[in-house]
């Protein structure tokens, strides 16, 4: 509903409403209240999964992202971005975190489909880490039973009709590889992390092991990425990881990389290079003194 | 617990296992309830959801889940965007799941097929979604090879029942 012109929401007894992150919610009371002396409009609502009561302000509702179910239009636009193939995942968590966050509070229905497909297009690169997958899973709860409000059927017929879609039977899953992502992600100017380069798509989906695995990758990126995002700064990180986590999945990598993690420092490091640097940094400061 | 009713005659050693499987998956306790017929005025193949609604419930607690199944063929879903094989139904969160062993010829053989699907179906009515990983009993079971996977569900999935499990109890 986000895509329409702003209108003022008006909000009777009985409407089903959705609430960002919460889900589908019918109104069932609006009336007045004086709360600190000011007499204040409450909306108040009862979720329908659970019966969880909420109040709200009426000269909030807009803010908060309360919106009206989305109606059969909206459910065919979604349907068609799903089928669509043009997705393409960001592989740069900060701004990946960023864009998924804003989507479920404030993309509505359609935002929930790109998170959905987003994450689930990423996660034919690699396994998500944990906070991501269970952002897929939120964002898929609430798609789902927004699409069972809006069309009037079963959850499980929402569920099964939006992963006809994603999973159309007697296809296989794409595997996709670093490289198709690396170039969606250049033509954006977002560096790959060396995590995903490592991966290269031959990395299996799935895993009792992965998501821990996953989340240990991804946090190293986010201790590295704002000291540096240089080569420097991300071969020790390889040469730390290598033996330690990747045992199974990356033994035949492990030395390549180690040796070519530790050749070019070996050869960035030349002795000649540190007394230059030393010599450059030293000169304009005895320049200085000299004049004075 | 898991209520296991079983709508047509199968060995006591299949359900026995099916039973140790589920137990295995889910951690909580599973039985075979007994036996039960088929509702006269359907057809095979049987759609899902009206042979589901249409059973008798066996004697149960408020937060027990129960399994029928069934070797009788159902019909494929038709669903907003295409149709399904199906082989079996369960409602999110609700309280009974419906399997079919139709598509194997010895359910001795082909007991690890059943018993994921089933824990597929069991999985939606603890409000389980459908997973990313193929190994995972929650892939979306009409998939390539979906029928070829383990009794197994990923962590997150694992966790997820877990914890819905315990929310039941409490």
């Amino acid at each position: 509903m986000a895509e329409t012109p702003p209108q003022p929401l008006t909000l009777a007894v009985g409407d089903r409403v959705v609430y960002p992150n919460q889900g589908v919610c019918r109104v069932t009371s609006v009336e007045s209240k004086e709360v600190a002396g000011q007499t204040l409009t409450f909306v108040t609502m009862k979720r329908e999964e659970d019966g969880a009561v909420v109040m709200v302000p009426e000269a909030k509702v807009r803010a908060i992202g309360l919106r009206k179910v989305a109606g059969r239009a909206d459910v065919d636009r979604v349907f068609s971005f799903l089928r669509s193939d043009s997705d393409k995942a960001n592989l740069d968590w900060k701004q990946r975190a960023r864009t998924n966050v804003e989507r479920m509070s404030q993309g509505g229905l359609m935002g929930l489909a790109e998170v959905v497909k987003g994450l689930q297009v990423l996660s034919e690169l690699r396994p998500l880490p944990t906070k991501e997958r269970e952002l897929y899973d939120n964002a898929r709860h609430l798609l789902v039973a927004e699409l069972a409000a809006s069309l009037n059927i079963a959850e499980v017929d929402a569920e099964d009709s939006v992963d006809v879609v994603l999973f159309p039977p007697g296809r296989e899953r794409p595997k996709r590889t670093a490289e198709e992502f690396r170039t969606g992600a250049e033509e954006d100017g977002i560096e790959l992390g060396e995590d995903l380069l490592e991966l290269g798509g031959e990395m299996e989906l799935g895993g009792e092991a992965e998501p821990e695995e996953a989340e240990a990758e991804a946090e190293p990126e986010e201790a590295a990425e704002p000291a540096a995002k240089g080569k420097a700064a991300g071969k020790p990180r390889a040469e730390k990881k290598a033996p330690a986590e990747k045992k199974h999945a990356a033994e035949k990598k492990a030395p390549e990389k180690k040796s070519a993690a530790k050749k070019p420092a070996a050869t960035k490091k030349p002795a000649t290079k540190k007394p230059a640097a030393k010599a450059a940094a030293k000169k304009p400061a005895a320049k200085p003194g000299k004049k004075k | 617990m898991i209520r296991l009713v079983t709508l047509d005659a199968y060995d006591p050693k299949v359900i026995d296992r099916l039973c140790k499987v589920l137990y295995t998956a889910f951690g909580v306790g599973c039985e075979h309830a007994g036996d039960m017929s088929v509702p006269s005025g359907l057809s095979e193949p049987y759609d899902a959801q009206a042979l589901l609604e249409s059973l008798p419930s066996p004697r149960a607690y408020a937060d027990d889940k129960i399994l029928y199944l069934t070797s009788r063929k159902l019909k494929p879903r038709s669903l907003l965007s295409g149709d399904v094989p199906s082989n079996g139904f369960a409602n999110q969160n609700g309280p009974r799941a419906l399997v079919t062993s139709a598509a194997v010829k010895d359910p001795e053989a082909g007991l690890k097929q059943i018993a994921r699907h089933a824990m597929h179906q069991l999985g939606h009515t603890w409000e389980l979604h459908h997973c990313l990983d193929p190994r995972c009993a929650m892939y979306p079971p009409w998939t390539l090879n979906y029928e070829a996977g383990d009794t197994f569900f990923d962590t997150f999935c694992r966790d997820k029942s877990e914890q819905k499990i315990r929310l039941a109890k409490s």
